[in-house]
């Protein structure tokens, strides 16, 4: 059993060394790491090389160096595996002259299945786009095209699916509809690689989280592995209050302060626990008769908590 | 229905939305439509062959076949790419070759339809006018033949650039009617005039041979032209499986 975090046990696809460049520029480097049965989750902001690394595991992308092995081959050499591949890729690109059931029908015909018609209904039904399924794909909105292409990528029932930024416009009803969708994949034993960069979205669909920033795997592991990774992160809070220096002067003789300045007529107050802060805030603003106005955290963006990420390996 | 067939009648239906195939019929008319209404100018059957010859060497070959091949065949692949749905063709259990020959061969029939059409016009005009239909078979072949060597020219063309148009037009443009009719020994390259070189070989001598003179055009067999004409098309497929296989086909 591997104790890594970035690896499983039972592969499906790997991924060693793998680097990719454009140009000059650096989009994904030297990364290594597996993905097996359940759902894993692609975590990174944007930006960060999620969506080449998918488009190399999907074989659209050629690695600058290292290896990709997809079911034991190189998907562009074996083109045969595709039929356990399905992509839904983040740009929204699908034939905007089909109508939504045409859309998956193509998927189903090139995909080699016998029934193709009774599969596509099938994939419609199971992203509840029937109501829209006869109607032009260019009268969609994102939502309803992101569905129709999460129905293509499921209509050949692969084994692998990757979904780079699939809840991207949809609706909070049609959110949870389908994160439950690729949870029930996982669980039947699919291997579900889904990409975002919102840590809300990764939480609720994965098991297992890569996170990458940069280009580079940042951290790796259960979900509360990473939120553990994160929680020492230091918040830097805004205050404004009407008597800064006194409330700074205050703060200072709280543990859970790490350090206060005095800034533009308000305090920058630098903490690892947040709620805490709040606390000290209202009774060190009580005891020197201070009124707080603004409350802030200035940079709890998920952005700073990746480049604190890449910053502490 | 086979994966190949799938691809060929969706990508026609891509290159010819319904506004395009009524503009490119227009402009495959009105040749025709022109021929028409200059017939009262034509003092006789020979004027009207003279007259059909210059339209035929002068628009149909050297400027409407490659125009509308071009606008056709490099939106075939370069399309897909451009839009971002090359990943859902690519991504299927079929081989790259099935691939390329596919959209190779839509390209050169929805091409090669509207192309024939203008030439079955044009030469109908003349066969309406003068009672000669013996110019229909020729001008259809030599227009298809054209129209499959501009496609197997194209069609990569439109994966490589997104502004294939624009370079396929100064290929057109400034090479084939200008560099090749300066420098004939280049026009050998110039596919149009293997179009007309069929054209030219299948139509009655006793027509073309006399206003053919007139005319300096270097010109190649028929069996000749059509066997360069299927080389190409080979070429062409091949080389598109090739791209495909080994190039990268997303954008950063």
């Amino acid at each position: 059993m591997t104790d890594n975090p970035a690896f499983v046990d039972d592969p499906t696809v790997e991924v060693t060394g793998v680097s990719k460049w454009f140009g000059p520029k650096v989009a994904v480097s030297k990364l290594s790491c597996s993905f097996g049965p359940g759902v894993t989750g692609l975590l990174g902001p944007n930006g960060a090389g999620k969506t080449t690394m998918l488009r190399m595991l999907t074989g659209l992308l050629r690695p600058s160096e290292g290896e990709i092995s997809v079911l034991g081959v190189w998907p562009r050499a074996k083109p045969s595996v595709y039929s356990d591949i399905g992509l839904v890729p983040e740009e929204s690109a699908v034939y905007t002259h089909m109508t939504g059931r045409d859309y998956v029908k193509y998927a189903a015909v090139l995909s080699g299945i016998d029934q193709p018609r009774a599969a596509a209904d099938r994939a419609i039904q199971t992203v509840a786009l029937e109501d829209a399924a006869d109607r032009k794909l260019e009268g969609y909105s994102k939502g309803m095209r992101q569905r129709a292409k999460v129905a293509a990528a499921l209509v050949a029932d692969p084994q692998i699916l990757v979904l780079d930024e699939p809840l991207n416009g949809t609706d909070p009803v049609q959110r949870l509809r389908l994160i439950d969708l690729f949870r029930t994949l996982g669980d039947e034993g699919k291997t579900v690689i889904v990409s975002s960069h919102i840590l809300d979205e990764v939480d609720r669909m994965s098991d297992r989280v890569l996170a990458i920033v940069d280009g580079r795997l940042a951290a790796a592991g259960d979900v509360r592995a990473i939120r553990r990774a994160m929680s020492d992160i230091p918040y830097r809070v805004r205050v404004e209050t009407n008597r800064p220096r006194e409330l700074a002067a205050r703060l200072l003789e709280d543990a859970v302060v790490h350090g206060v300045a005095v800034e533009d007529g308000g305090l920058m107050v630098e903490t690892e626990d947040l709620s805490a802060l709040g606390r000290g805030v209202a009774a060190a603003a009580k005891r020197v008769e201070a009124v707080p106005t603004v409350f802030r955290p200035e940079d709890a963006s998920l952005e700073s908590v990746f480049r604190y990420l890449i910053g502490r390996r | 229905m086979t994966a190949a067939l799938a691809i060929v009648s969706a990508t026609v239906r891509q290159l010819l939305p319904v506004r395009r195939a009524v503009v490119f019929l227009i402009a495959e008319a009105s040749l025709a439509l022109v021929y028409l209404l200059m017939a009262g100018t034509f003092s006789d059957e020979a004027a009207a062959l003279e007259r059909l010859f210059l339209m035929v060497i002068t628009l149909y070959f050297p400027l409407l076949v490659p125009i509308v091949t071009l606008i056709i065949a490099s939106a075939a692949l370069g399309s897909e790419r451009r839009d971002g749905t090359l990943s859902f063709l690519v991504l299927r259990p079929i081989p790259r070759s099935v691939i390329a020959a596919t959209k190779v061969f839509s390209a050169i029939l929805v091409a090669g339809a509207l192309n024939a059409l203008g030439g079955f016009g044009l030469s109908a005009a003349f066969a309406i006018e003068t009672g000669t239909w013996d110019l229909v078979i020729p001008l259809v072949a030599g227009g298809l033949v054209a129209t499959i060597v501009y496609s197997a020219i194209f069609v990569p063309l439109g994966f490589f650039t997104d502004r294939a148009v624009l370079v396929g037009l100064l290929f057109v443009l400034i090479f084939e009617n200008g560099v090749a009719f300066a420098a004939p020994g280049l026009s050998a390259l110039s596919p149009w005039r293997l179009g007309f070189s069929t054209f030219n070989g299948l139509a009655p001598n006793a027509l073309v041979d006399p206003i053919l003179q007139e005319f300096d055009i270097e010109l190649v067999t028929v069996s000749t032209s059509l066997l360069r004409t299927a080389v190409l098309a080979l070429f062409s497929i091949a080389f598109v499986t090739i791209v495909l296989r080994q190039r990268d086909l997303a954008s950063e």
